[in-house]
């Protein structure tokens, strides 16, 4: 294995641990306020597509990225309504999303495009050396420069939340509503209104990381493009202990897991490529099942709140 | 003196169902007032109206002398409203000093000035006399200072009014007269304490006044030097009470099931066995008396198979057990009355008649060829059968058992549990918020089961229910056996300081 | 408060399908075309002669399976969201049977579904033994191994079943396809997965150990304080709802699709759950949502003919049902709700007498 090959590597495990990273943020904020949510598939398909097509249309991946969020948000916002003002089970309600968003995506796709459509591509977000003119084979320079504006945007994510759930009195009585919501309300703690800025956040987040893959990652929409990333960012959130570092190492390996597999598909070896496409999900199963039992999420995590429970 | 706090003519109602009618009732500055009833008597609920967690259907609230709304627990904060509930309201995953800073408003700033607050909170705590050890996380400290850190959370947040629900269900005698102390040094600041109990001997020691409440109403207001025991306790509950003591035995068969220096997380004060050594024998009843949280859930869990022990051992019927497995010891005839009705006793999403046969389904009596085909008329039948004989109060057999009255659920256990003639019936907390009807009838029916040939192992926090079907009493302290007692004519005093720990 | 609580569970699942269809015509008028027309070819193809209800049977079938896993998993208090994988896995050792091993005929037939259920089975005991022996979350499981299998089925009719040029398996024998009924689309693979639904109501609600496993699916705790394995019931859970899903993939190929090809069973997994979610969990329920999800599909494309309107309307009006649905039954749940409910019927009531 020569050093090309793994600093190219490297590189893409960090490009690749990006959208994870927006989605794993997207489901800590979403279980620190007591929300299970495992409909982060469906929100990113939507963000997915509202990203491309505004990028489209607007010329600007940027204004696609915010679009992607607003999407997330909207959609979220049934879940928001569903589970904390109705107490529907939060995780039937997630699989709801889970069908309802691609849904509306692959709808909103075909009666953009018409049936017959031909491949539509979008330019992609410009790295930041690009945008500065530097171009260099350094290896750390290219780690540091070579990157979209969203790969920052998710490192001040992790460093924010990181800061926001351990430092801040804000984020103090966050998550006080996510280990024990009564506890919270008897302190005064507006627990219904954070439980609804977090699905904010959560679909705002979900949205970004779907909308990452039409304009940083692939120029192109295609129907079930999250491959699994939704469900994959569950499986970080626990194996990164509910901690915004923990999940970033958490989602770093599974980019690596990613890109590995890329990387060893071109390289064939005379196996079947789909072999290596199973990486980064049996990476998943073998992590959980390492992990074992040991729970450590918020308490109140995946119980509904009612407000006079007798 | 004028009232810090007045309610006048508030009432809540769930549903059809007044939890609280008509309620009037006043608290001065400085005094700890004494509320005072039975379970369900409202108390809980009139708290509820007062910190803004519940809203009341009618009435007003006067606070020193303004009419107030609160509708918010954040209001009711503002307004100098704090409340220790007998379910501690901490956080377990966050540390002392995070529980007492948790949704501070009075401070500027987006980040936690740890310096600042540290400072503040240990003036307040010398003040008192609460002493917490702000680093440590919730589920290291113990109950008492879990209480402290209440009482600080509430005082951080210029309580002038502190309402005490159940302070001392949860603790030592030690620890008792620790709170009195601390109660005694915040009315001396001016602070009022609404003191909610139903411990005689307590509320006539610490309160100034007493309003007895029964049936969600308020039955009167009395000085604390104007009355009595016996006169507060004909109040509550409304009748004289009858000294209806069953005949306790002296001598019981043989041994239905005993344990030999049971360990179980030994470590662990409030939730482990250490060398746990008892019997119970047939036609006995054994009552455990202690503190809630001295490892009598885990005895309870280790005689009917739920949990196996780290170490010693145990005999049932005479023949060691060798597999702890639930289902092991209910083919050994072992019934379990479990401590949590709702979580471990019941399928709340099943009907009254599938819940009084959830054990027998695979029995030839309610089901054909070998647990194929379920007798569905048989089942609904029995059903039926159970219901008359022990009064379960439901619409029909196929009602949902969530919809039931605890009362009623706990009859449907019953019914499932000692049909079968057990020879061991464990019985944990069997009356918790249970009125008082529903608890002579559970009493009876486990009287009843002594004289037919079973042997009782009842586990209790209430003292007096403790005392009045015991033949023999065992007390826990912190996983351990600290003494037996006979329940014929129980010395009170010895077993007492033995529940503390002496 | 039982008829009422009875009606609901029927009358929220219908509103919500009214509902949905509501939003659904909206959008086709949004999109230029006449909803009633729309609505009446959606019908005309799905319904509209025995052949189409053929097809809309034949459609039905493979969803039946996967509902029917959803639904028997989370009876016992799991979600198996792995009835995708388990029905690929199934077709692909059925498909391994039929041509490979050169059997041919009726007890080829058997044996390639037993191999279905098999494979299924064994596919679904992965993540239930995590669930049971690790405590991990069963639903991450059971996803990622939906992409495992999916990916290994490409491994399949990309390279080690791959007959020509295009990426797709060899048929299986014309001896070993299911029979048509009438000579409709609809095959025995449909009698088969009605058999199955009526099994496993009969289990659930006539049985003494079917009684015990929604026991164990609606208050685990309490099952086991009441002597029930509950470990061993999760087990039992994965395994039978993986062997439906295997079986069903095994029909879906030797009944209608006959090799494996790329987007073999896309969906089917996710749309299962929703389907035994509408349906409530009940088995027989599950089948007529599914028929009902299945004539919405075939429907759809002569729909599309007619009016012009994508059939992706069909999806978003699917979709749209159990986003209606699961809401609907948890707002029925509230307590002021109920209160207003009992109300009316109280009402009623003293009206009668």
């Amino acid at each position: 294995m020569s050093w090309d090959f793994i600093s190219n590597l490297l590189l893409a495990s960090v490009r690749m641990a990006t959208p994870l990273i927006f989605l794993s943020l997207a489901e800590l904020y979403s279980q620190r306020a007591g929300l299970v949510h495992i409909g982060l598939e469906g929100l990113a398909a939507i963000g997915s597509l509202v990203g491309f097509l505004v990028s489209l249309i607007t010329g600007s991946p940027m204004l696609g990225v915010l679009a992607g969020a607003l999407a997330g948000i909207l959609v979220n916002m049934i879940f928001a309504y569903a589970t904390i003002s109705l107490c529907a089970e939060q995780i039937v309600y997630g699989m709801a999303i889970n069908i309802f968003a691609p849904a509306l995506a692959a709808f909103i796709y075909r009666v953009y495009f018409g049936a017959g459509s031909t491949l539509v591509q979008v330019t992609l977000m410009n790295n930041l050396s690009t945008t500065l003119g530097i171009t260099s084979d350094n290896f750390l320079l290219k780690l540091l420069l070579d990157q979209t504006p969203m790969v920052y945007l998710a490192y001040a994510l992790v460093i924010f939340t990181a800061i926001y759930f351990n430092k801040t009195k804000s984020g103090l009585n966050y998550k006080a509503v996510g280990e024990y919501p009564k506890a919270a309300a008897t302190l005064g703690i507006n627990v219904i209104g954070v439980k609804y800025i977090a699905c904010i956040i959560c679909g705002a987040l979900a949205g970004m990381g779907g909308a990452f893959l039409t304009t940083c990652y692939s120029n192109t929409y295609v129907d079930g493009n999250v491959a699994g990333r939704g469900f994959i960012a569950l499986a970080a959130v626990i194996f990164g202990r509910w901690s915004g570092g923990g999940v970033l190492l958490a989602c770093l390996f599974f980019g690596f897991c990613d890109a590995l597999q890329i990387r060893l598909q071109v390289g064939s070896f005379g196996v079947p490529y789909q072999f290596f496409q199973m990486i980064p999900y049996i990476a998943t199963v073998v992590v959980l099942a390492l992990i074992g039992m040991k729970k450590a999420g918020p308490k109140g995590a995946g119980k509904p709140y009612l407000r006079e429970d007798r | 003196m004028d009232a810090f706090l007045r309610m006048e003519h508030v009432s809540k109602r769930f549903g059809d169902f007044y939890a609280n009618r008509d309620i009037n009732f006043s608290v001065r500055r400085g005094e700890v007032h004494t509320l005072l009833g039975e379970n369900g008597a409202g108390k809980s609920t009139l708290m509820n109206v007062l910190i803004g967690l519940y809203q009341p259907t009618e009435g007003t609230i006067y606070l020193d002398g303004k009419k107030v709304r609160i509708d918010s627990p954040a209001q009711a904060v503002k307004l100098g409203i704090g409340m220790v509930h007998q379910h501690f309201m901490l956080v377990e995953a966050m540390t002392v000093f995070e529980n007492i800073i948790l949704g501070d408003r009075n401070t500027r700033g987006i980040f936690i000035d740890r310096e600042a607050r540290t400072k503040e909170i240990q003036a307040l705590s010398a003040r008192y006399g609460l002493e917490v050890e702000l680093d440590k996380p919730i589920t290291e400290i113990s109950v008492g200072a879990q209480q402290r850190v209440e009482i600080l959370k509430a005082l951080y947040r210029g309580a002038e009014l502190l309402i005490l629900d159940e302070p001392s269900a949860a603790l030592t005698d030690l620890e008792v007269e620790g709170l009195f102390d601390i109660m005694r040094k915040l009315t001396g600041e001016g602070k009022s304490i609404i003191f909610i109990s139903h411990k005689m001997r307590e509320v006539l020691r610490i309160s100034d006044r007493i309003t007895i409440l029964r049936a969600g109403r308020t039955v009167c207001t009395v000085d604390r030097t104007e009355t009595n025991g016996e006169e507060l306790a004909n109040l509550m509950i409304g009748r004289e009470l009858a000294p209806s003591h069953y005949e306790k035995i002296t001598e019981p068969g043989e041994p239905v099931v005993s344990l030999e220096k049971v360990d179980y997380h030994k470590e662990s004060k409030h939730n482990g066995l250490c060398g746990v050594s008892l019997s119970v024998g047939r036609r006995e009843i054994v009552g455990i008396a202690g503190v809630d949280g001295n490892g009598q859930s885990q005895l309870a869990q280790v005689v009917t198979g739920v949990l196996t022990p780290d170490a010693g051992e145990v005999d049932l019927k005479g023949s060691r057990v060798a597999q702890f497995t639930p289902n092991g010891f209910i083919l050994e005839s072992v019934s379990h009355i479990p401590e949590d009705r709702n979580k471990m006793g019941l399928i709340g999403d099943m009907s009254v008649k599938e819940n009084i046969v959830l054990k027998s389904t695979d029995t030839p009596q309610f089901s054909s060829a070998r647990g194929f085909h379920l007798k569905k008329r048989a089942i609904r039948d029995y059903a039926e059968q159970m219901r008359e004989k022990y009064d379960i109060r439901c619409t029909s057999v196929e009602q949902e058992a969530r919809n039931l009255s605890g009362g009623n659920q706990q009859k449907v256990i019953l019914a499932r549990e000692l049909e079968g003639q057990p020879d061991l019936l464990v019985a944990v907390h069997p009356t918790r918020g249970l009125d008082i009807g529903a608890t002579r009838f559970v009493h009876d029916t486990m009287i009843d089961a002594r004289e037919k040939g079973c042997g009782v192992l009842l586990i209790s926090a209430d003292f007096d229910e403790i005392l009045e079907v015991s033949d023999r009493i065992v007390v826990m302290f912190e996983g351990q056996v600290m003494g037996v007692f006979s329940g014929k004519e129980p010395p009170i005093q010895e077993i007492s300081l033995a529940m503390a720990g002496k | 408060m039982k008829n009422s609580n009875k009606l609901i569970s029927v009358l929220v699942p219908v509103a919500s399908v009214l509902l949905a269809f509501a939003i659904g015509c909206a959008v086709m008028a949004g999109l230029g075309a006449n909803p009633l027309v729309a609505l009446q070819s959606l019908w005309t193809g799905a319904f509209g002669n025995l052949r189409n209800v053929g097809t809309t049977l034949a459609r039905a079938t493979p969803l039946i399976f996967t509902g029917l896993c959803a639904c028997f998993a989370y009876r016992c208090g799991v979600f198996n969201l792995g009835g995708e994988g388990q029905f690929i896995i199934g077709s692909v050792a059925c498909c391994y049977m039929a041509t490979q091993t050169g059997i041919e005929g009726f007890p080829a037939i058997v044996l390639c579904l037993l191999a279905g259920i098999l494979a299924g089975g064994i596919w679904a005991l992965i993540p239930g033994l995590l669930k049971v022996y690790r405590g991990q979350n069963e639903m991450i499981i059971s996803i990622m191994l939906n992409y495992v299998a999916t990916l290994f089925m490409g491994v399949v009719y990309t390279n080690w079943l791959r007959e020509g040029s295009v990426p797709q398996t060899m048929s299986v024998p014309d001896t070993t396809k299911l029979s048509r009924i009438f000579g409709l689309r609809a095959t025995t693979a449909f009698i088969i997965a009605i058999v199955v639904g009526l099994l496993i109501y009969y289990f659930l609600f006539y049985t003494s150990k079917g009684f015990q496993l929604r026991a164990v699916g609606l208050n685990m705790t309490a099952a086991e304080f009441n002597g029930f394995s509950v470990k061993r019931y999760i087990l039992f859970s994965f395994v039978v709802s993986g062997a439906i899903a295997g079986l069903g993939g095994s029909a879906e190929l030797l009944g209608t699709q006959y090799r494996l090809i790329n987007g073999f069973a896309a969906g089917y997994g996710f749309d299962g759950v929703a389907m035994a979610l509408i349906a409530q969990l009940h088995p027989l329920a599950t089948i007529l949502v599914a028929i009902f999800f299945a004539a919405l599909r075939v429907g759809s494309t002569t729909m599309q003919a007619a009016t012009g309107v994508p059939t992706s309307v069909s999806d978003i009006i699917q979709a749209l049902v159990i986003v209606f649905t699961v809401a609907g039954l948890a707002m029925v749940k509230l307590s002021q709700f109920k209160a207003a409910i009992d109300r009316i019927f109280a009402r009623k009531e003293t009206v009668a007498s």
